[in-house]
């Protein structure tokens, strides 16, 4: 119950674009096959991999840039209202967030081909995430007021907010270019379950001095709200069947799109790295079940108006109904079938890493030491550290975090990496991530923000990854 | 083995560490979060000139029933809390006139009446606020008023006529209500 309350406060308080999470533990971890997820083009030196069905990769974040439940249900002795009016209403900005994503990979299997230089990789995961911006104004509104408040004017501009859930299908290659590039693209096919998003909100209210009357009450309004799939689920509800609608609308039976993630990896010289990648590059297009709403145009009211003699010629005439008729006409609220384009928040990664101490031996049995099936493998070292850069664009720009990195090999069978990350929800994150491998069995886990989990009610970002595979670099 | 064992309880060890703390919390503190916005616009404006003023004298020249549903609408009067009306009567003709507001329920019985006596031009400007709710009349004169009816009488002669440019009664009105939305 408790969950659930935070969850309506998480969307009923926020207005809610589509965010992916920041992977900066896993990108450029190249012992776990889910790092091709968040780079195509990653130093791959397995010979196949499999995942775990379900289990392969599992991952949630939520964040808020604004307020954490501490501040607002801490046992403080402090009234609500007052906390909720301090640190939410005027405390925040329009500019804080508060986002939540969560992936759970179907499918995931991968394999080298004839070309030991290629390896493909391919699979299906679910992924469900929103975001939405603090609305003040209309925060204001609501816990305020517009009394005593002449000539401010409420930005509806204020309400952006974007949510959906869908499957992905994807197929992705690998190609180790020479000794010193790999370059990876993968295809996506995107089957969108449910899909919502108002971020292209403008005008105003306004209450000022009236003309004639005490005050005049001016609303100005551009607004969209665009959804696909809630039909379809709301009717499967009320009949009993949402899962398998949901599963059907997520297996081709929705909305599709298409989209591309790019990426390489590039040697320096022996010991430092740079890499990139460029993810979800893509849209969906929405046909069915789709349903917008609209709320557009510009009326001046001041009460109802009766100047004489005009109003003694229809004495039946209904002064509240034409008022309430001009205000419908000038600000129709209108809704519409029309098809849509959603765009997918692409993603940037990129890094640079240095390796440094004893060289590893290589996974692979064969006297060829860093060589797999005729492709050039580079010596893989103990120790790696560098930076990473991570950039989302957002409805209110691009939002970017920075990562250090600091990652640490025992032997072939683990591997730690911890990083400290800078973004909009911490300064603070320290994050840790452990990958083992116990024969062909891998194992990762990691989490983020670990230090604010000294007082977890506090924390304004929370994110954890794991995922179960099996590995092979070729016979032994 | 041995540093791989260190190392995964080093590992669970720093997840421990930073884990598992929280300061109490007391979520049923929601149930006292209470959204009470008090809003604020017009409600009538009423204009008559001079001329229309003269048509009669000793009884009222202007009488209407105005439906106003503003008031009884749902939305509004299953969530307001109190609030105050205020009237703003300007007179610049040349006589003395009376203005009654009055509040009617669906079946035009009257809720509530307000009465202005205004004297002639030059005069200064009648306002005055009634509040409505636990320091006023009762706030069901609101929540059940349905309709507005304004009636003016002429107290002077229906011949003179002001010197003051576009003689005119004029009576606004505004609302200012605070309502429970939670």
């Amino acid at each position: 119950m408790k969950k659930a309350f935070l969850l309506i406060i998480i969307l009923y308080g926020f207005g809610i674009r589509m965010f992916s999470q920041n992977k900066q533990l896993l990108y450029d971890f190249s012992e776990i096959p889910q790092s091709l997820i968040v780079n195509p083009g990653v130093e791959a030196d397995f010979n196949w991999y499999a995942g775990v069905p379900l289990l392969s990769g599992i991952s949630l974040q939520v964040g808020s840039s604004g307020v954490s439940a501490n501040d607002i249900f801490a046992d403080d002795g402090l009234d609500i209202n007052d906390k909720i009016r301090d640190r939410a209403v005027f405390g925040m900005n329009p500019r804080d967030e508060l986002s939540g994503t969560y992936q759970i990979e179907l499918l995931n299997i991968g394999f080298r081909g004839a070309d030991p230089d290629l390896f493909y990789s391919m699979g299906i995961y679910h992924e469900g995430d929103a975001i939405g911006y603090w609305f003040q104004d209309y925060a204001i509104l609501a816990f305020e007021g517009n009394a005593d408040r002449l000539n401010q004017e409420f930005d509806l501009g204020h309400l952006k907010a974007r949510g959906e859930a869908m499957n992905v299908f994807h197929f992705g290659v690998n190609k180790r270019v020479n000794n010193r590039t790999t370059a990876g693209a993968r295809v996506k096919l995107y089957s969108s379950i449910f899909d919502f998003n108002s971020t292209r909100n403008k005008g105003v209210f306004v209450t000022t001095e009236g003309q004639n009357n005490i005050f005049a009450s001016t609303l100005e309004a551009d607004m969209r709200l665009r959804t696909s799939g809630f039909n379809e689920l709301k009717e499967a509800e009320e009949d009993g069947s949402i899962a398998g609608t949901f599963i059907k609308r997520g297996f081709f039976g929705g909305n599709l799109g298409l989209g591309v993630d790019l990426g390489f990896t590039y040697h320096l010289n022996e010991q430092t790295i740079v890499t990139a990648s460029l993810l979800d590059l893509g849209f969906i297009y929405h046909t069915n079940d789709v349903k917008s709403y609209t709320l557009a145009g510009g009326a001046t009211i001041e009460g109802v108006e009766v100047i004489l003699p005009d109003a003694l010629t229809d004495p039946n005439r209904d002064f509240w109904q034409d008022l309430v008729d001009e205000v419908e006409e000038f600000v129709p609220f209108e809704d519409d079938t029309k098809r849509y384009i959603s765009f997918r928040p692409t993603k940037l990664n990129a890094s640079v890493r240095y390796n440094f101490g004893e060289e590893l031996p290589s996974r692979v049995d064969c006297d060829c030491s860093t060589v797999v099936r005729g492709g050039n493998l580079r010596k893989k070292y103990v120790n790696g550290a560098g930076a990473q850069l991570y950039m989302i664009n957002r409805p209110r720009g691009p939002q970017v975090a920075l990562s250090a990195f600091y990652l640490r090999r025992l032997g072939n069978v683990a591997a730690i990496k911890a990083t400290y990350t800078v973004d909009k929800f911490s300064a603070t994150n320290v994050g840790l991530g452990l990958n083992l491998q116990a024969g062909p069995v891998n194992l990762y886990v990691m989490a983020d923000n670990l230090l604010a989990y000294r007082n977890i009610a506090a924390t304004r970002y929370a994110s954890f990854q794991l995922g179960l595979n099996i590995i092979s670099w070729g016979r032994k | 083995m041995n540093r791989l064992r260190k190392i995964v309880t080093s590992f669970l060890l720093m997840l421990l560490v930073f884990s598992s703390c929280t300061e109490k919390q007391d979520f049923d503190q929601r149930y006292s979060v209470e959204i009470r916005p008090t809003v604020e616009a017009s409600i009538l404006y009423v204009e008559a000139p001079e001329r229309i003023v003269n048509l009669v004298t000793g009884a009222s020249f202007f009488t209407q029933d105005f439906n106003f549903d503003g008031f009884s609408s749902t939305i509004f009067s299953d969530r307001v809390i109190e609030g105050t009306i205020t009237y703003i009567v300007e007179n610049t003709t040349s006589k003395e006139l009376e203005i009654t507001v009055e509040f009617l329920d669906e079946g035009n019985n009257v809720l509530d009446t307000e009465v202005f006596s205004i004297q002639p031009a030059p005069t200064e400007i009648v306002q005055r606020e009634i509040a409505y709710g636990d320091n006023g009349r009762s706030i069901d004169i609101i929540k059940n008023s349905s309709g507005i009816r304004v009636s003016a009488l002429n107290l002077g002669d229906n011949t003179s006529t002001s010197s003051l440019p576009d003689p005119k009664i004029t009576l606004k009105s505004s609302g200012k209500f605070r309502v429970r939305l939670r």
